[in-house]
């Protein structure tokens, strides 16, 4: 255990007390001082559950300090204490907009240590259903986006969408969020027979209103412009060093996607564009969400046109009991790079199983460019990050 | 400013970050496998190493920081990508039951809530670490890190035996 002597013995190494520091660079000529302000944990309008600690020089914002916690569940604790396929069901829960990115992250971690060799029909179905999984994350995320600046009906078609993506799912798996769908080894079962037609016949759908609903509807409004652009601005540089992953990187022109430079499972048989965009503001982070929408239907139509057929699962054995080392699986989440360390002690639970996950990284963003913003900003800063409390507090 | 990502292909690349941190630093245990080298080094040498990475190999990413707890001693993993495929993973032990270790923040600064966390769970001490916060557990009135294998859960059930 660690003493509290050694907490401050260790921050006063760095010469600066751990406590939070009162501003002394912003009190103006009156004297005036600056006014603290919790942001959260209950909040219409918050993400999830997340306090920000706000110091505020009027309506500006000079010191943002999140707070995490309130959700943790300690999920690293709880897969130390679980078969590896019990691990499964509770990765759903990290980031419950991500759940299939999760399942394959972990999926991936354990075949690496296992060495296993997946079937090519259950990697096309998973590429195929993180593909929707994208589709459902990115979709209701720019929804939430305009309902935070005050745009009721983009969250509507957002979620109207999101549940068609739900419906599939459940004709899949047997379940709309918490699927337990990709198992070590494969997927759980083949999809049902007339469910390559139906994904076919809704992205089609989804490609035909995509332009009215989420651009037309969005890309020239007053108001999304004056609330957006230049708002977060965040330099390449500044998004290298924070660790950024996903969107809020890809929206500085930093051009990176693990699903190309860091191939895994079925996307080298696949033909997509990484979208990027120049601004690196929250305006430049919504186009890149709409410019991998359109990426996930086509890559979703190319798994379509060649889906493998054979087996869905690998033959594993029926208990999985990994020789002693470690695995690392790592994919492109909705919000950027999931990766998942397993260690292996060689007995049936995971030794220590890591997540990294992107809600969390890129949040630490929030410390970074909200001093300096006006109060108001914070949400449409909050959308460009775009973080789900599952994830950041696993 | 711009970022520079590295040119050339994939084991070229390979090869000149493994001569690099061999020269540099005049490793022993380096060596690649498939896409990935892999250090194990002295814990005295992590902010070297990884300064090394930064800024004269141009290795820009630090992916994550993970602790394990080996019962007496604590393995940590530094894992490195170059944004085109490569990575470079740094390994490193720390010794004895209050661990510290010295803080990469003012060399990758989003090993801040890394470290944060790593202390949280673990205690492990990051020495030079600007803001060395717990990130979960609360603050106060909180002795224990919770993924230690030392701290039990009361449903704690072994497999051993099961068919």
């Amino acid at each position: 255990m660690l003493s509290e002597e050694r907490v401050t013995e260790s921050a006063a190494l760095s010469g600066r007390a751990s406590g939070r520091l009162a501003n002394p660079d912003v009190r103006d000529e009156f004297g005036l001082e600056t006014l603290d302000m919790n942001m959260g944990p209950q909040h219409p309008a918050m993400h999830g559950l997340l306090r920000l600690i706000l110091e505020l020089d009027g309506e500006t914002v000079v010191r943002c300090d999140p707070v995490m916690g309130y959700l943790h569940r300690c999920q690293e604790k709880i897969a130390e204490n679980r078969m590896y396929p019990a691990v499964i069901p509770m990765t759903d829960r990290l980031d419950y907009f991500a759940n299939m990115h999760n399942e394959h992250g972990y999926c991936l971690a354990v075949e690496d240590l296992l060495e296993a060799e997946i079937p090519p029909r259950a990697e096309a179905i998973r590429v195929l259903m993180c593909e929707l999984m994208r589709l459902a994350s990115h979709i209701p995320s720019i929804g939430f986006l305009m309902l935070e600046l005050g745009a009721f009906t983009p969250i509507l078609y957002a979620f109207r969408e999101r549940e068609r993506i739900q419906s599939i799912f459940e004709a899949v798996t047997g379940a709309r969020m918490m699927f337990h769908y990709i198992r070590i080894g494969g997927v759980k079962a083949d999809l049902p027979e007339d469910i390559p037609q139906k994904i076919w016949d809704y992205v089609e759908s989804l490609e035909s209103h995509f332009q009215r609903d989420f651009v037309d509807l969005i890309e020239g409004n007053e108001i999304f412009i004056a609330r957006t652009r230049g708002v977060g601005k965040i330099s390449q540089e500044k998004a290298v060093e924070m660790g950024l992953t996903g969107p809020p990187l890809r929206c500085t022109g930093v051009d990176f996607d693990i699903r190309r430079d860091y191939p895994y499972s079925w996307y080298p048989n696949v033909e997509f564009d990484v979208i990027t965009d120049t601004e690196g503001d929250v305006e430049a982070s919504y186009r890149v969400r709409i410019g991998e929408c359109l990426q996930s239907v086509r890559i979703i139509k190319q798994v379509l046109e060649n889906l493998p057929e054979g087996e869905v699962m690998a033959d594993l054995g029926r208990r999985i009991r990994p020789p002693e080392g470690e695995g690392f699986g790592r994919v492109e989440g909705p919000r950027g790079e999931f990766s998942v360390h397993v260690v292996s002690d060689g007995s049936d639970t995971p030794y220590r199983v890591h997540y990294r996950d992107p809600s969390f990284v890129n949040m630490q963003l929030l410390q970074e460019i909200i001093p300096g913003h006006y109060l108001p900003d914070i949400m449409p800063i909050m959308g460009l990050i775009d973080p789900v409390s599952g994830g950041w507090d696993k | 400013m711009a970022v520079t990502l590295p040119e050339g292909d994939l084991s070229s690349r390979l090869e000149r970050y493994l001569d690099g941190f061999k020269n540099r630093h005049g490793l022993e245990e380096a060596e690649v496998v498939g896409d990935t080298v892999r250090l194990v080094i002295e814990q005295g040498i992590v902010p070297a190493v990884l300064t090394t990475a930064r800024e004269s190999l141009g290795i820009l990413h630090l992916a994550f920081i993970t602790v394990v707890d080996r019962e007496g001693s604590f393995e940590i993993t530094y894992e490195l990508l170059d944004f085109r495929g490569a990575r470079v993973r740094v390994k490193t032990t720390v010794e004895g039951e209050e661990p510290v270790i010295d803080s990469v923040t003012g060399i990758y600064p989003t090993a801040n809530w890394h470290e944060r966390e790593a202390y949280d769970m673990f205690g492990v001490a990051f020495k030079g670490h600007p803001d060395l916060r717990r990130t979960y557990m609360w603050q106060d009135h909180f002795d224990h890190h919770p993924l230690l294998k030392s701290f039990e859960i009361s449903t704690k059930r072994t497999f051993e035996g099961l068919r």
